[in-house]
């Protein structure tokens, strides 16, 4: 168990934030705020992690899994976002067209998963600092067990979905594949459904061009609740690595490890 | 249909090759069909010239360049030009053919319980260098006659006696659904998304340079998972224009395959099979003719006709000729006939016998044109693919 102080310019919350390992008496609290279908097991294995934050006499407010290297067991599918130009001078068209192509490209890497903050109980500049100090923990406990993790760090955000809980990504092109209810799915199968699911998606490239307009403009786009996430991994060094998640096409963003400023330098959560 | 429809009589109708002087015929078929076979003057007059020089190219030293244009004359009305259809050697000669392939993908979740039958285009270039019929066009007034059936097939007859010259493997392009205004709804789901105009303009904007080359090399190269089309587009798929009907059922009473190939640009049914499959082909068999008297007045008028329908050809390259006669085993030519076929007694010639009995009432053909711009509305009866 490790502490930070959580502290912001004006010095207006002093409290002491604590990261600590989950403990199942964690994980009610932890299952109300993370999606449906997410990991909820203890971590069996050292290297994988389960973190929270808890501020004093509280409960937990955010959490945080480091897996250290994902799709090993049960391959991970992620669609790698392409670009492909039709030029033909003699007929004057130059376009650019993006294409979608399944792949197991982050297979190997770790991963920051289940990441996820209590809007309710806390406002944005909150939320920051509880993922703040979750991801510099994470990227601190990864930099003192080098060896133990490999070269390549990824993160999924949620894509955009509309107040029914439809990703309209989703709507554009895997339910052309899948009639099923992607969220009963995740409900059924846990972590293990997107890999059910991929079995039935395309394996060749798909040309965005072929899907709906909403489902061409969610295509990495994040959830704008988890945008504040996609700042704070950005500003560990995270970025975005043109590969979107099967389901609501929320972008991976990802990093090397060696160059991320917390593991190179050990600054702060603030640094 | 305005005009009363032609009466079959034996040896009434007469395929042979284009001449330069059926420049002006060919022009007046052109302009009253207003579709697919062009009416421009110079560009006619071209082809004529190419077809010339294929018929006159000795067999053995075909280069796949050839071009093959054939007439079909009613000699009921004084030899009038009821008809026209061709032959490329090669398709996609010094380049390549491009056809969209029909391929099913199933995939499996047994956690799901969920399998998929995908349907899914690709892109190919397995026709290129396959013998292509082209151009069909008869007069609408024949189209229920045995006129269209000599037209289509004579060009196996041709095709079975000069082996050298053409590939194993045949097909056609058949037109696929457009409307009025010439949207397909094919073209508007697949090509229009990479060429933003409508696919006569792009045609345009190629500048006559093979313009079916450089537009297939602007078309996605992945294969297309047709559940991600729009419906409309995903049911144009392997559907015929109704002016396509006509040649499309001669072709699959002939035997071709209307299910595995597509047009790239408007989806219709690209025909393909094997030449020595086919059934004029397997039923050609070379015979003695005799001269004898006229079976009717020629004119058709009264004829009755007790004997089986044959196709009759006699004679290589530019001296082909074929004629659709009734016979039981032995043909029997009239001097007219024997004169139209330029047969000289004691040669051989050539017969298979013709099962089909003319089209159906009411159907338009034409030639094969890229967009039609007859109107929509043709019987949907073949299965779209992939469509529970």
């Amino acid at each position: 168990m490790s502490t930070d102080m959580a502290k912001d310019e004006g010095g207006a919350h002093v409290e002491r934030w604590c990261v600590q390992d989950v403990a199942a008496a964690d994980v009610p609290v932890l299952a109300g705020l993370l999606p449906a279908g997410a990991d909820l097991s203890l971590p069996e294995r050292e290297a994988e992690r389960w973190w929270l934050v808890r501020r004093p006499g509280r409960a937990a407010c955010a959490c945080l899994r480091l897996r250290p290297a994902i799709g090993l067991e049960q391959p991970r599918h992620w669609y790698h976002v392409g670009c492909v130009v039709h030029a033909a001078a003699e007929l004057g068209l130059f376009q650019r067209r993006h294409t979608l192509l399944l792949c197991n490209d982050h297979t190997g890497a770790a991963e920051l998963a289940d990441i996820v903050s209590d809007a309710a109980a806390l406002d944005l500049d909150q939320q920051a600092d509880a993922l703040r100090l979750l991801v510099h923990h994470a990227l601190r406990h990864i930099a003192q067990h080098r060896g133990t993790y490999p070269a390549q760090l990824v993160a999924e955000l949620p894509g955009v979905r509309d107040a029914q809980g439809r990703s309209p990504f989703w709507l554009g092109l895997g339910a052309h594949f899948y009639e099923g209810d992607p969220q009963e799915a995740a409900r059924r199968f846990g972590p293990a459904w997107r890999g059910h699911v991929a079995a039935l998606l395309p394996r060749q490239p798909v040309y965005t061009a072929f899907l709906a307009a909403d489902a061409q403009s969610a295509i990495a786009q994040v959830a704008p609740p988890a945008r504040v996430l996609m700042q704070v991994l950005a500003d560990a060094g995270l970025r975005y690595s043109h590969h979107v998640t099967v389901d609501d096409g929320g972008p991976v963003q990802e990093g090397w490890i060696d160059g991320l400023p917390a593991v190179l330098g050990g600054g702060g959560p603030r640094s | 249909m305005t005009t009363t429809p032609a009466t079959d009589a034996p040896g009434r109708y007469l395929l042979r090759p284009a001449r330069a002087d059926d420049l002006g015929a060919l022009e007046r078929l052109a302009s009253a069909s207003a579709i697919g076979i062009t009416s421009l003057r110079t560009e006619l007059a071209g082809q004529l010239e190419r077809s010339t020089q294929s018929f006159a190219s000795a067999a053995d030293d075909a280069s796949g360049e050839e071009h093959y244009l054939f007439v079909l004359e009613d000699l009921g009305a004084g030899g009038r030009l009821i008809g026209t259809a061709g032959i490329a050697a090669s398709a996609g000669f010094n380049d390549r053919f491009y056809s969209y392939r029909n391929e099913f993908i199933v995939q499996a979740s047994a956690a799901l319980g969920a399998r998929n039958r995908i349907h899914t285009l690709h892109l190919c270039h397995d026709l290129t260098g396959v013998t292509l019929l082209t151009g069909f066009h008869i007069d609408a007034a024949y189209a229920d006659t045995l006129a269209p059936q000599l037209l289509s097939r004579g060009r196996l007859m041709f095709i079975a006696g000069s082996p050298q010259r053409f590939a194993p493997r045949i097909a056609a392009e058949n037109p696929g659904l457009a409307d009025d205004a010439g949207q397909c709804p094919f073209w508007d789901a697949v090509g229009r998304r990479f060429f933003d105009m409508d696919y006569p303009q792009a045609e345009r904007r190629s500048g006559g340079r093979s313009p079916k080359a450089w537009i297939a090399e602007l078309m996605p190269q992945s294969p297309l998972y047709v559940p991600l089309l729009p419906e409309q587009a995903q049911w144009a798929l392997g559907q015929l224009h109704p002016v396509g009907e006509l040649p499309f059922q001669i072709l699959m009473d002939e035997g071709f395959d209307g299910d595995t190939y597509l047009n790239i640009f408007d989806g219709g049914p690209t025909a393909e099979g094997r030449v020595q499959m086919l059934k004029t082909v397997a039923r050609r068999r070379i015979c003695t003719a005799r001269s004898g008297p006229a079976a009717c007045d020629g004119t058709g008028a009264s004829a009755r006709v007790t004997e089986p329908w044959h196709l009759l050809s006699a004679g290589d390259g530019e001296e082909f000729r074929a004629t659709v006669l009734s016979m039981r085993d032995e043909p029997q030519l009239d001097a007219a006939t024997a004169a139209a076929l330029n047969w000289r007694p004691g040669t051989s010639v050539h017969v298979a016998r013709l099962d089909a009995v003319g089209g159906e009432p009411e159907v338009e053909a034409s030639p094969l044109p890229r967009l039609p711009d007859a109107p929509e509305g043709g019987e949907a009866q073949r299965p779209a693919w992939g469509r529970p």
